[in-house]
């Protein structure tokens, strides 16, 4: 709890209305959608203006108070966590769409849009906005921002680095910054690049400036059964050294297709590894690839292969697999989501070797890969009432991180590292890649206010040095907690 | 060697040469060029720099040497003997090179898979990966692949004090920490040493036609160019050239060979009733020639993409009445180059007046001009940069931590960073 007189602050500066204290309620902040890791805030601002972001700001600076920006809380990683005592700013009311140009092909939006309004307000216009996270009908532009999110069809079109022309932040001394613009390559260093993905981290944006895309003519899905995940993956990688590049190029295993089935109906074949083909763009151009994609599946060994008929059927067969995650639930009381990344011709090594981890500590392992950019999505499944269970599917899914790791991969492809994963960050990064990374971090906030203790691996304050980790001298004298 | 440093020139030699081998370490002029062999070396040059207090700029092959403010430092630091292409995992669509290597070099080993980093910047044959990256140069493939801060997945960089770090990595999705290789993109040598860069590839555009169509004034393609971005051509190329009162709008359309006549027939409709003629890709070099005029200064415009046409007249419009001429090359995307040579003679004022007018004309939509070449008559009458971001005080916070000692290409860039 935070003491009553900065309490009054933050009332003064959003409004009683703006301010939520009461611990009933503060507990539906205390987690994102990684809900193993839980902490309750010390209070909750709902800005309206980014005049009032400042306000808070300012007031979490001038008394050294953690904050974390938190939009619609569905991340995976922990990264909207709250700050223990901290004060959470949830962007959710500031969710306007300020002005859409398309002659310039842009629009401005508020960081609480939900990301498919965007979408929706440019489709008449025949346009789009390409992340398309699975969470997109209710995940925010604020925390696409913040984790640089992708989704199944960034193979194509990017991540939302690649849609971000500009930025409004919020700094954490609570002074206003702009990065970047609507015009391409502002002077200066290009701040809006290294703060997308910087999982807020480096302040809050307010105002978000996003590049939208002609939407193509012909949108064509296509499905095809294959025996294994490994003839499904040998099949993407043909299809990537034909020259093409779809849209999306998804994989799921048979532990995911049945619990896809169980949770939407999609009418999925049944069959060891299920690819996923979608291919956008002129309409005789997409005829042309789709009948080449057909013949690299039927040389591959595919069983049966199907193409979406009408806009219904697609829309199924993406809401299968959109629910993937959530629909494993269905199959297993608890499962841990994990989003390795490796490089596409290491999948087949990659999964055999995860098959063997996980039948050595006898957990099952269902897999849902965006498999065109080698973004693994292993969901490990095990039971929270069988003791020492969720310690090991734990462990395995960490191992199953550094596995990509060694293959020559990433431990996050869109997920963000967050709290969940900043010993693997370690792991992947030496000593002197992180400290240069915390370079950035100090010129923006040198106090570590803004959502602290996520990301990097241990411990950091902005005076340490270098080296193996010496306590912070006010954290020896017991001035200051490291956070 | 200045005041500030600790150290005389002699010293400074032997212990480069000990670095870098005797080979590679010599005077020109009055700086020291030292070539090390490796990002190992690299980094020891860098560390001896900056505790002796002597400045240091990084160095391809100096073709853009000349853009940004100018710096005469203690140090040049040449990465030309780091320059191999050190890992092309064609099935994956990476690559790993060296920052020494000129990026034609780097696109010919790549294309004995067919495959290409998307990214057509100027002077291939010389420029240097690391070059291109710290200028952020880019051309008008932009349009269909987007910029180096699309295409570079991972970096390997040298900091001032020896420091050798990497971000990123060699997938192409990664959200895994910072990504310091765009805040390195484009930041001028001011932060670090570019010494490795992993990028994304694509395949090489295999049937590639190029169309022309000639106007006389921007006004007359604008409408066409904004139908053409509409329509569902995706051409990979779009600029718009205007010089001797000339404008010519060049359409480069990449698609299965099935498929491009139709694509064509959609162009010829878009322009219709104007004369569009197919004509040699090397009209895509032109943005090469505006460095070329004697005399010249030559900027690069930042604009939004539905002004380029309007402004395009503009400026031909000023620089008539000026006697100033003037050769554009503009991207669809909204970046311009253009080149502006006073027939009068270099010294008079009209160029730095036609200059301010188009910031202020581009400043209220976020648009921006740059200085890249200009005559030395003209150097110091005005702003290079002209950045007027309220994030400089940040820009320059990052400067400080960085590089604390301003050991790296000082005063070169934005706000004398």
């Amino acid at each position: 709890m935070l003491p009553h007189g900065q309490i009054d602050e933050l009332r003064a500066a959003v409004g009683a209305g703006g301010l939520i204290t009461a611990e009933s309620q503060l507990q539906t902040y205390e987690c994102d959608g990684l809900t193993n890791f839980r902490v309750l805030p010390g209070a909750v601002v709902l800005p309206q203006t980014i005049e009032q972001v400042q306000a808070v700001v300012r007031i979490c600076a001038r008394h050294k108070i953690p904050f974390v920006s938190r939009g619609a809380g569905t991340g995976l990683s922990g990264g909207a966590l709250p700050a223990a005592g901290g004060v959470v700013i949830s962007l959710a009311r500031m969710n306007r769409i300020l002005d859409v140009d398309i002659a310039n092909r842009y629009v401005i939006v508020e960081p609480g849009v939900i990301n498919a309004h965007v979408t929706q307000r440019v489709a008449a216009d025949g346009y789009f906005y390409a992340p398309d996270p699975s969470s997109q009908s209710v995940c925010t532009i604020g925390g696409n921002v913040a984790e640089n999110s992708g989704g199944a069809h960034c193979l194509k079109y990017g991540f939302t680095v690649t849609h971000t022309l500009a930025l409004e932040v919020v700094l954490p001394s609570g002074e206003l910054a702009h990065f970047g613009s609507p015009t391409l390559d502002a002077p200066g260093y290009d701040l809006a690049g290294v703060f997308v993905g910087s999982e807020g981290t480096l302040g809050i944006a307010t105002k978000v400036t996003l590049r939208i895309v002609r939407r193509p003519e012909m949108v064509q899905t296509l499905l095809a059964a294959f025996p294994t995940p490994s003839a499904a993956g040998q099949t993407v990688s043909d299809i990537i050294a034909a020259g093409m590049l779809p849209a999306a190029l998804e994989i799921m295993d048979t532990l995911a297709i049945e619990a896809a089935e169980a949770a939407v109906h999609a009418h999925y074949p049944k069959c060891g590894g299920l690819l996923l083909v979608e291919l956008d763009g002129a309409c005789d151009e997409v005829e042309i690839l789709m009948r080449e994609v057909r013949a690299i599946a039927e040389k591959n060994g595919a069983a049966e292969i199907r193409v979406a008929q009408s806009e219904a059927e697609r829309a199924l067969i993406w809401k299968g697999r959109k629910a993937a995650f959530a629909a494993v639930g269905r199959i297993s009381p608890n499962y841990i989501v994990q989003d390795g990344v490796i490089p596409r011709t290491a999948l087949p090594r990659v999964l055999a070797d995860i098959e063997r981890m996980s039948g050595a500590v006898n957990l099952r392992v269902a897999n849902v890969f965006h498999a065109g950019d080698g973004n693994l999505h292993p969901l490990v499944l095990y039971d929270r009432s069988i003791e020492g269970q969720e310690e090991i599917a734990l462990d395995l899914s960490y191992r199953i991180l550094n596995l990509c790791v060694d293959n020559g991969g990433s431990i996050t492809g869109e997920h963000g590292v967050g709290k969940e994963k900043q010993q693997a960050l370690g792991y992947m990064f030496a000593e002197p890649d992180l400290e240069t990374m915390q370079l950035v971090r100090c010129a923006f906030d040198p106090e570590s206010l803004s959502n602290p203790d996520k990301v990097f691996p241990r411990p950091r304050l902005c005076a340490d040095k270098p080296g193996p980790y010496t306590p912070h001298p006010l954290e020896t004298a017991g001035v200051a907690e490291i956070f | 060697m200045n005041a500030t440093a600790a150290i005389t020139r002699e010293e400074a030699m032997v212990r480069l040469a000990a670095i870098a081998g005797p080979a590679d370490t010599r005077i020109d002029g009055d700086a020291i060029c030292v070539a090390p062999g490796s990002t190992e070396q690299i980094a020891e040059v860098l560390r001896f720099a900056n505790e002796c207090g002597l400045s240091v700029v990084p160095t391809g092959s100096g073709s853009k040497l000349g853009w940004g403010n100018p710096v005469a430092p203690e140090l040049f630091l040449g990465l030309g003997r780091v320059n191999a292409v050190r890992e092309h995992a064609w099935q994956d669509m990476t690559c790993t090179v060296e920052a020494g290597c000129a990026w034609a070099a780097m696109q010919s080993e790549l294309a004995r898979h067919g495959q290409m980093v998307a990214l057509d910047p100027l002077w291939p044959e010389r420029a240097t990966v690391g070059g291109v990256l710290a200028a952020n140069d880019s051309g008008a493939l932009r349009l269909r692949y987007g910029g180096l801060r699309d295409l570079v997945i991972g970096m390997t960089m040298a900091l001032a004090d020896g420091t050798i770090a990497k971000s990123g990595g060699k997938v192409v999705k990664n959200v895994a920490g910072y990504d310091l290789h765009k805040l390195m993109t484009g930041s001028f040598g001011t932060l670090g040493v570019i010494t490795e860069v992993n990028f994304r590839l694509h395949p090489v555009e295999q049937c590639a036609r190029t169309f022309t169509v000639g106007a006389q004034y921007g006004a007359q393609l604008a409408g066409p160019l904004a139908e053409l971005l509409h329509a569902q051509i995706a051409p990979s190329a779009v600029q718009l050239r205007t010089a001797a009162g000339q404008c010519a709008l060049d359409v480069r359309l990449c698609t299965r060979p099935e498929c491009l006549d139709g694509l064509t027939d959609q162009l010829r409709k878009i322009f219709n009733g104007m004369a569009v003629q197919e004509v040699d890709g090397r009209v895509w070099q032109a943005r090469e020639q505006l460095f070329c005029e004697a005399g010249a200064t030559v900027v690069k415009g930042s604009l939004l993409p539905a002004e380029l046409c309007a402004t395009a007249d503009d400026l031909k419009e000023t620089a008539v009445a000026k006697s100033v001429d003037v050769s554009i090359v503009a991207q669809a995307t909204g970046l311009m180059t253009a080149a502006l040579a006073d027939r009068r003679g270099a010294e008079r004022d009209s160029i730095v007046t036609m200059i301010e007018q188009l910031r202020e004309r581009l400043r209220p939509s976020g648009g921006s001009v740059v200085i890249l070449q200009t005559p030395d008559a003209l150097r110091g009458k005005i702003d290079v940069w002209d950045c007027r971001s309220d994030a400089l005080p940040l820009m320059r916070e990052i400067k400080r931590r960085f590089d604390p000692n301003r050991t790296l290409s000082p005063g070169r860039f934005v706000g004398g960073i």
